[in-house]
């Protein structure tokens, strides 16, 4: 671990690199600052960037990171918003960007074996042809990398009906932190022995770096219909989604978005969303035409009783892809009211929406700050985005003293810490409001399994105290660790 | 092959001042939706070649006030295509601030060096222009351009040789153009008319299909400037804009049938920031957003296949159908994101043709005006993407609004014509003569 930079150490390990990938192993300022950042607000020096096209790179890599004592750091397209990407500690992050062949449709077995730096829409855009897609899609669908995926087991409107990217992932080729490659899973039904395919998915890239995948093929829906609901009250429009739920329907998505979000996303998108709603819900139904047309009828009667404004129905595909496009650029959009934004990912029950985006917006209001929601309605995973603009002195405190409190509330409210972003670097030191001392011990002791030493994406997701921890201030909670 | 520098020292960096105002800077929150909308960042898999990357690079520069070779490198990179201004939900004037960031290396640094700049001149020259194609096409024709190879060894000549041996194959006489009334100008420009002149002759029988009469501009009106813009040249850029606006008088719209000069001429009102450039700019359409409002003036098709080489095939075999040749476009940059013209197109060409839609979102083919010939790796890795997305769309012919895609194309062996020849052919009777 060198925390501090150390000139003779980085230029010794750069050679080593070098002698690995070439020129695309990177030392200079201008690289090392594109590669300090993700999508959230987080940001910290990497030593090296290596930029390798080939799992054998990877693996090598990791060999000459370990012979170094040095961390390393997996990053698909950086657009992670828990900063699970950002490199602390001087590690050498591993960037898979060039890593993006679909090396194999089986169709047969419905798998397709592809590269980590595969861009999900791309999969998804190659399969069309075949009538398959990628289930999950997160809203950085069209930019975020399969192996950003999997690092976080991610989630995206449409896996309300068809689950989070850990059920589409049949096997995994990775990289472990001792250098050796394995497999995990299989594209059999049922591999043999424990899962730990599942255990990786979702690791934020603490137990090695996922060089290849086979990813499950969804079969394209014979039938999708999208519906647009407004409300003049938010609350009519969170009971509408337990409503739409409790009437026996899963949609394949259920989204809202309040007032301020239908504001930006209107002036990025045109899709003529209401701006005088105060909140919407976008709701897509999929199967067969007569199954669809029947859940049709039932949101229509839902939304008659929660007195919805209007129940517009896209009339083509052209129509639904301009409503989606609003609501998957939301975050982004948010530069239109202020350049940062800071954005919360929590889960509440679905019967206490109304309650927690009240507190979301009174906790703002008490830190002059201005909250926007989008999120998916369905399974109650919250999105409360804080725009702000960080060149105001002391916007960053009240930026995350707020979204601690977020946070709070909504672990109060029954909640848990994160949807489908991650913990990442952002909700670490949040661990111990949701997980008792000992919770957090067992998780660092699978960890451990994996990376007895620490070098796999060193000092995230879980707050421990006992290692790579001095070149970072943490606050553990008091008595969370043993 | 890594198209972007790999190493910068502390010891290489020299002053830079880059005037964009720090909220322009933040507007970006980095969330890298525009990542796969950017041809070089496509190709590349490196931030360091992508827009959020760039902007992030101009923040730290425009901070410290001082750049250096990599930071260059960098910078000219960029194709210029602002897919990314399409794609970025938070509205970034990422175009601009490039702009700002070449003027300043151009006018600030060894950026554009003496040559490049005496060629780019020689653009608003069209007497000069023209001599120096019949010379250029009389070269290609006795084989000579092996000298532009041996010229590419020696350093100082290498970027100018390499250009000259990649330049398309340029007519050695063309037939002049004749006036036909006032109702619209015509726009000409400079390579387009020296290299290209049947396009507009071409677009210009289009126009006169609707029963307009098309006037054409004098030689002081020869070139839009865009090609100067891009490079950093703001002070050329803005003396021939003023001269094209001086140029074409009057309240007639103006057409340009090359979407760069389009885009260009629309922004001549930002680039000169006066009143009298913001109305000219008003008075500037791509000819065929003009055309698509006229498109019922325009002749029915006759129901005659285009000699395309290719497939015809790809619908049931019924009535006029059956005959309808079919036709990818492929959207040049400068009409589909800077203009957000690209659907106009369409609206023309269908009367005429099955259009075939590419599946790569709008995303740029790598021509780039001068780009191409400076940065041939990039632009020919950008362009094998475009490729293969005109190929699985079965079309034999690939329709663009822009001469330089075209060239940048028909360089790769495609069939690429601009739309209006495609439409011109029809309007003839012409339709099996190829081009």
């Amino acid at each position: 671990m060198v925390p501090e930079a150390d000139t003779a150490a980085d230029a010794a390990l750069l050679g080593d690199l070098r002698g690995v990938v070439g020129d695309r192993a990177r030392d200079n300022d201008f690289e090392r600052g594109l590669y300090s950042r993700d999508g959230s607000i987080e940001g910290s020096l990497p030593a090296i960037v290596c930029l390798p096209e080939t799992a054998a790179e990877v693996a090598e890599i990791v060999g000459v990171c370990r012979r170094h004592s040095r961390p390393f750091l997996a990053r698909g397209s950086g657009t992670g918003l828990a900063g699970g990407a950002v490199p602390v500690g001087r590690p050498v992050v591993v960037a898979t960007a060039k890593m993006d062949r679909i090396i194999e449709v089986d169709v047969d077995n419905r798998v397709a074996w592809v590269e980590p730096g595969v861009l999900n829409l791309d999969l998804s855009r190659a399969l069309t042809p075949l009538g398959f897609h990628f289930a999950p899609d997160p809203s950085s669908q069209q930019v975020c990398s399969l192996g950003g995926n999997i690092a976080n087991n991610s989630g995206g409107p449409h896996c309300l009906a068809y689950g989070v990217t850990t059920a589409h992932i049949a096997a995994l080729e990775v990289v472990l932190p001792s250098g050796e490659t394995t497999m995990l899973g299989g594209v059999d039904a049922e591999p043999p022995g424990l899962d730990l395919r599942g255990l990786f998915v979702g690791s934020e890239g603490t137990m090695g770096i996922a060089t290849k995948a086979a990813v499950r093929l969804t079969p394209n829906a014979p039938s999708v219909r999208t519906l647009l609901l407004d409300f003049d009250d938010v609350s009519e429009g969170s009971a509408a989604v337990s409503a739409i739920i409790a009437a026996g329907l899963v949609p394949s998505a259920l989204e809202m978005m309040d007032q301020r979000a239908i504001e930006i996303v209107e002036a990025f998108a045109h899709a003529g969303y209401p701006t005088e709603a105060a909140a919407v819900l976008l709701v897509e139904l999929d199967g067969l035409p007569g199954g669809v047309s029947a859940g049709v009828e039932i949101i229509r009667e839902v939304a008659e009783q929660y007195h919805a404004g209007h129940v517009r129905v896209a009339a083509d595909d052209a129509e639904r892809a301009l409503l989606w496009k609003g609501r998957k650029n939301a975050f982004g959009a948010v530069a239109r009211i202020k350049p940062d934004y800071y954005l919360h990912d929590t889960v509440v029950p679905r019967s206490r929406l109304t309650e927690v985006l009240d507190q979301v917006y009174r906790i703002a209001d008490a830190y002059d700050l201005i909250a926007v929601n989008v999120f998916h309605a369905g399974d109650g995973n919250l999105h409360p985005i804080l725009a702000f603009d960080r060149r105001e002195p002391g916007v960053d405190e009240r930026v995350k003293a707020a979204g601690r409190d977020i946070v709070a509330a909504s672990i109060a409210a029954g909640g848990v810490l994160s949807g489908e972003h991650g913990i990442g670097l952002e909700k670490r030191d949040y661990m111990g409001m949701l997980f008792s001392a000992h919770d957090m011990y067992t998780q660092d002791l699978v960890r451990e399994t994996f990376d007895p030493d620490g070098f796999a994406n060193p000092l995230k997701v879980i707050p421990s105290g006992s290692r790579c921890s001095d070149s970072f201030h943490q606050h553990v909670p008091e008595g969370a660790w043993v | 092959m890594s198209p972007v520098a790999q190493t910068s020292t502390s010891a290489g960096t020299f002053a830079l001042q880059l005037e964009i105002d720090s909220d322009t800077l933040a507007s970006c929150v980095a969330c890298g939706m525009c990542l796969p909308h950017c041809p070089t960042y496509r190709v590349t898999g490196e931030e360091s070649a992508s827009p959020r990357g760039r902007i992030a690079l101009m923040r730290d520069v425009a901070e410290r006030g001082e750049a250096d070779a990599a930071f260059v490198e960098f910078m000219d990179a960029c194709i210029q295509c602002r897919g990314c201004e399409t794609a970025c939900p938070a509205g970034v004037q990422y175009g601009h601030m490039m702009e700002v960031t070449r003027e300043a290396l151009a006018s600030q640094t060894h950026y554009q060096p003496r040559l490049r700049r005496l060629a780019y001149r020689a653009l608003g020259m069209p007497r000069l222009l023209g001599a120096g194609s019949r010379l250029l096409a009389l070269a290609q024709r006795l084989g000579v351009l092996g000298a532009a190879r041996l010229l590419s060894r020696i350093g100082r000549f290498r970027s100018l040789g390499t250009a000259v041996g990649a330049l398309p194959r340029v007519p050695l006489r063309q037939r002049r153009l004749v006036p036909s009334g006032n109702d619209v100008w015509l726009f000409t420009g400079c390579v387009m008319d020296a290299w290209m002149r049947d396009t507009h002759r071409a677009v210009q029988s289009v126009i006169e299909a609707t029963g307009a009469g098309v006037a054409l501009p004098p030689p002081r009106a020869a070139c839009c400037g865009s090609l100067h813009t891009h490079a950093g040249l703001g002070t050329d850029a803005r003396r021939l804009a003023r001269r094209v606006i001086a140029a074409l008088p009057g309240d007639a719209p103006i057409l340009v049938d090359s979407a760069g000069c389009g885009a260009a001429m629309k922004e001549y009102g930002h680039l000169l920031g006066t009143p009298e450039a913001h109305r000219f700019a008003e008075r500037v359409h791509d000819v065929h957003e003009w055309l698509a409002a006229r498109v019922d003036l325009l002749p029915a098709g006759a129901p005659i296949a285009l000699d395309i080489g290719g497939p015809v095939t790809g619908g049931p075999v019924t009535g006029d159908a059956a005959q309808r040749p079919r036709v990818a476009v492929q959207d040049p940059c400068h009409l589909r994101h800077v203009q957000q013209a690209h659907l106009p197109v369409r609206a023309v060409l269908d009367r005429y043709v099955d259009v075939v839609e590419l599946d790569d979102d709008g995303l740029c083919c790598g021509a780039g005006g001068a780009y191409s010939q400076q940065h041939p790796d990039i632009a020919n890795a950008v362009r094998e993407r475009k490729v293969a997305a005109i190929e699985r769309s079965g079309a034999g012919v690939v329709a663009s609004a822009n001469p330089g895609c075209s060239l940048h194309l028909r360089a790769a062996g495609l069939d690429a014509r601009h739309p209006l020849e495609i439409v011109a052919e029809h309007l003839s009777g012409d339709g099996g003569a190829g081009v």
